[in-house]
């Protein structure tokens, strides 16, 4: 069955990144545009406020969440329009969370230090 | 018609959906989410791995959108990002609001906010020259 199977997990997570996502963009768009408020705006303050370690954590779950949607989205185009997307959907999921966790390496690696003060 | 079962191949989608446009959506979710991998890929690489995400302010933006190459990947990842995410919000709204005055109010809303957005987001691109200003603000100071 469907239900509580990878096919069911992966629609599950894609919707929640997608949503996700499709709000940090909303916000995300509004922050930068402040820019034309020029550099005595509250452009630098706002973007203070965004340095702060909790936020920098959010963007790793930023990126983490577009990493998974992009390549769980690709999976879906597979399923749409091959026959051995479909027969192999599991193991493709399986292959997205791995390349996911693969890419996060390089990722934290750069970032947490940052976070930490220790770059 | 939840969509959580969503249509699978094509010839599916086409039963399943009643209207051309419907239609043409399913298309451009598919065709707009393989380009924005890329395009996303590339603009998460240049502010977070190229550079210090901690360290974005106005200079650094100034810099990055003085680059006319910068505004035009910009004006793409906004447009179809922004196409995208908000179809797939209107896709949520309509799987999980049932009663039809909330489903209507939610997504005048989300049109409305992502109109806004939209006009922020192309003058933030097009309008302004974020290094000549500069300059000119800084040039005030004594
Ligand atoms: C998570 C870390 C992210 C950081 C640090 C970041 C940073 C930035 C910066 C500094 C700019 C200014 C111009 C430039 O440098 O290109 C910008 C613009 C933009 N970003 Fe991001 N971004 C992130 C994620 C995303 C994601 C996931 C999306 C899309 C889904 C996105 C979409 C956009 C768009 C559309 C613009 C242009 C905004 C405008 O029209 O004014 N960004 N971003």
């Amino acid at each position: 069955m469907y239900r509580g199977r990878e096919g069911q997990w992966a629609f599950v997570l894609h919707r929640m990144s997608g949503v996700a996502l499709a709000l940090f963009l909303l916000l995300h768009v509004i922050d930068i545009s402040l820019v034309m408020w020029g550099p005595d705006g509250p452009f630098n303050a706002f973007l203070a406020f965004y340095h702060q370690w909790p936020f920098r954590v959010g963007l790793i779950v930023v990126i983490a969440g577009v990493v998974y949607h992009a390549l769980n989205g690709l999976r879906i185009i597979m399923m749409d329009f091959t026959e051995w997307g479909v027969r192999y959907q599991a193991a493709l999921w399986y292959g997205v969370l791995g390349l996911t966790t693969l890419i996060g390496i390089p990722v934290l690696w750069k970032i947490v230090p940052e976070i930490l003060g220790i770059a | 018609m939840a969509r959580a079962a969503a249509p699978r191949t094509f010839s599916d989608a086409k039963a399943t959906y009643q209207t051309n446009s419907e239609l043409a959506w399913w298309v451009f979710m598919r065709v707009s989410g393989f380009l924005l991998v890329f395009l996303t890929f590339g603009h998460l690489w240049a502010n977070n791995m190229a550079f210090n995400a901690g360290e974005i302010d106005f200079d650094y933006v100034a810099s990055r959108l003085a680059q006319p190459s910068v505004k035009v990947y910009d004006s793409f990842l906004l447009l179809f990002a922004l196409l995208h995410g908000v179809n797939g919000l209107r896709y949520s709204i309509e799987d999980y609001i049932q009663r039809p005055q909330r489903r209507v109010a939610a997504k005048v809303a989300l049109f409305t906010v992502a109109g806004i957005v939209f006009v922020l987001g192309v003058m933030a691109l097009w309008t302004f020259s974020f290094t000549e200003m500069g300059d000119a603000v800084r040039a005030l100071e004594p």
